[in-house]
């Protein structure tokens, strides 16, 4: 496979950046979570840019890759009545999934 | 975004979309061969299914169902798909829960965007985004 463009990806969040993970519609396929869509989460790392999944899904190998970031969230943001106020939890997202959410 | 309690409604209705047997399924290995027959017949296979009465209604399109079909045609028209994978294939393969859930012409538009998407004539993430500014528009949550 050809090597794929790396190191141009938009990258619009640093670490501690609070961001909100876009409420797109659901349409056949996703790795964003649902319980994430539209919840307030802080980036914990940049890792690395890749394909965009619903990109890599249909082949799109030429698509521009995105930068990858963890993003941390607290659990009781996450599901009504969760008990533990220090829980958090952490999944990965694409820079376009997200938006800035203030400070 | 959906509220917490919303959100919660959402995975109870999505947890009932078993098969029509009603009986919780998660992957099993040990399938009993008329249940595997049962999960392949295609849903569009229409007749024979024990089921109530259902009240006969004259119903004439609506505009969305005409705008549908000729979008659809004009898809034709242009090369983009033609009508046996739209009517034979894309309408109808897409599973009991989705088959039995939307409206005719809702399967239409439904199986026009996978086409659409599948054929890299636009991108999901694109699509996508662009529902959500219509909808953004048209202030539909």
């Amino acid at each position: 496979m050809e090597s794929r463009k790396t190191g141009n990806a938009p990258a619009h969040f640093n670490v501690g950046d609070l961001v909100r993970v876009k409420d797109l519609p659901n349409l056949f396929y996703s790795r964003t979570q649902m319980y994430v869509r539209g919840v307030r989460g802080t980036i914990a790392a940049r890792t690395y840019e890749d394909l965009l999944p619903e990109d890599e899904a249909w082949n799109r190998d030429d698509a521009q890759p995105e930068q990858f970031y963890i993003v941390r969230f607290r659990q009781k943001d996450l599901w009504d009545g969760y008990p533990f106020e220090n829980d958090t939890l952490q999944t990965e997202l694409p820079d376009r999934w997200l938006e800035p959410a203030g400070h | 975004m959906p509220s917490r309690s919303e959100l919660d409604l959402l995975y109870q209705i999505g947890s009932q979309l078993a098969p029509a047997i009603h009986q919780a399924q998660n992957w099993p290995y040990d399938v009993p061969h008329a249940q595997y027959e049962a999960s392949l017949w295609p849903p569009h296979d229409v007749g024979g299914q024990p089921d109530a009465p259902v009240r006969y209604e004259e119903k004439e399109e609506e505009q969305w169902e005409l705008d549908t079909y000729v979008t659809c045609e004009v898809l034709g028209w242009k090369g983009v798909w033609n009508a046996e994978e739209r009517r034979r294939r894309g309408n109808n393969d897409i599973g009991l829960s989705l088959y039995y859930d939307f409206p005719y012409y809702g399967r239409w538009v439904l199986c026009a965007a996978r086409m659409l998407v599948d054929k890299n004539h636009v991108s999901l993430l694109e699509l996508l985004e662009k529902i959500a500014e219509v909808k953004a528009r048209y202030g539909k949550p």
